[in-house]
């Protein structure tokens, strides 16, 4: 497992990536999707998860969904036009940021 | 295996047992615990219902469930605060503003008039008083409401609660503030009291009132489960 602190800063731009990618998604379906993808990598926390996917809700990039599964209720989160809009904003923030960190990081490889 | 009705009640139990009073709260987090524990009873078949529950509350770290309540609770204390200043802005464009202007001028008015400064503190403390009396009826009216639907949604205690205590602690510190005419005369003294005054006259109609009134709107706006978990 990398340090986790290099994500936290991450954590909206990968909910709001992960659900571009599957359109509606739960709580628990987020941490498990994350772990596959990234072969455990990074594992995140319900700490952090959960009030950062209301923060997203509150600030209206995400909307929800509730339906009856088997004999539980499930709420769902889906983006909204704006967080649609926000997600690329951030993917292109996130470039920006990966780039940086290249020059910083790895002076050689950045000479263009 | 999916986990029984039972199971899920008593996960509604221990998150309420682990200071989660809010049904909101508690059925993302059930829903999260179910979803885990029949992953790990999956991988260790042995465990009880009880070890794998407790197996996936100890992923919430050791303050539990209080991070995501109190992030829960500071969305929707903006939402809510977001909710009031929208209702506020139309008391400050026509038609409305012709009855904040009309309160602002009865009590400017009356801090010019030549009369005992204990009547307008008279005046507050009777405005002190509805604001109380209210305040009681829409926490008694809250109580009632669980009662009758054993469900706590956290929005619908910022509603009944939390504001109406909000507005009587305002309106306590407005009465104070008449004190403040003794020392000062000035027309900025009686401007800024009175502006005051007015605002927490409206802060106290809208969020005492007016949002109560809208509490089903707004509730089935913010939880899709609220209509048919209440027709259930």
């Amino acid at each position: 497992m990398g340090n986790q602190k290099l994500y936290k800063g991450s954590l909206q731009t990968i909910i709001l990536k992960l659900l571009e990618t599957n359109d509606k998604m739960y709580g628990y379906e987020i941490t498990q999707h994350v772990k596959e993808l990234t072969k455990g990598e990074l594992q995140i926390t319900e700490g952090a998860l959960y009030p950062a996917l209301h923060k997203l809700e509150a600030d209206g990039l995400l909307a929800v969904e509730v339906a009856k599964v088997g004999n539980r209720l499930r709420k769902y989160y889906k983006l909204t036009e704006s967080g649609t809009k926000e997600t690329a904003n951030k993917l292109e923030e996130m470039q920006e940021f990966l780039k940086t960190m290249q020059h910083l990081v790895n002076p050689k490889f950045s000479m263009e | 295996m999916e986990l029984s009705t039972e199971q899920i009640q008593e996960l509604y139990i221990f998150t309420r047992k682990h200071y989660v009073e809010y049904y909101d709260v508690q059925t993302e987090l059930v829903d999260h615990l179910a979803n885990d524990i029949e992953q790990i009873s999956e991988e260790n078949p042995n465990l009880s219902f009880e070890q794998a529950r407790d197996t996936s509350f100890k992923k919430f770290g050791v303050f539990g469930f209080m991070d995501i309540v109190e992030s829960r609770q500071k969305q929707l204390g903006k939402k809510y605060n977001k909710i009031l200043w929208s209702i506020m802005k139309e008391w400050f464009t026509i038609p409305k503003i012709m009855i904040t202007a009309s309160i602002f001028m009865f009590f400017y008015l009356l801090m010019s008039l030549n009369i005992n400064i204990h009547y307008l503190s008279v005046l507050m403390l009777i405005l002190a008083f509805i604001d109380i009396f209210l305040a009681s009826k829409l926490s008694k009216k809250s109580k009632k409401r669980f009662k009758d639907n054993n469900k706590k949604y956290l929005l619908e205690d910022i509603i009944f609660k939390v504001s109406a205590f909000s507005s009587v602690i305002i309106f306590s510190n407005i009465f104070n503030l008449s004190a403040f005419l003794r020392y000062s005369e000035s027309l900025y003294t009686k401007v800024f009291v009175a502006s005051l005054i007015t605002l927490a006259i409206l802060y106290s109609y809208i969020s005492l009132i007016v949002i109560p009134q809208k509490a089903e709107e707004l509730l089935q706006e913010t939880y899709p489960e609220y209509k048919f978990i209440n027709n259930l």
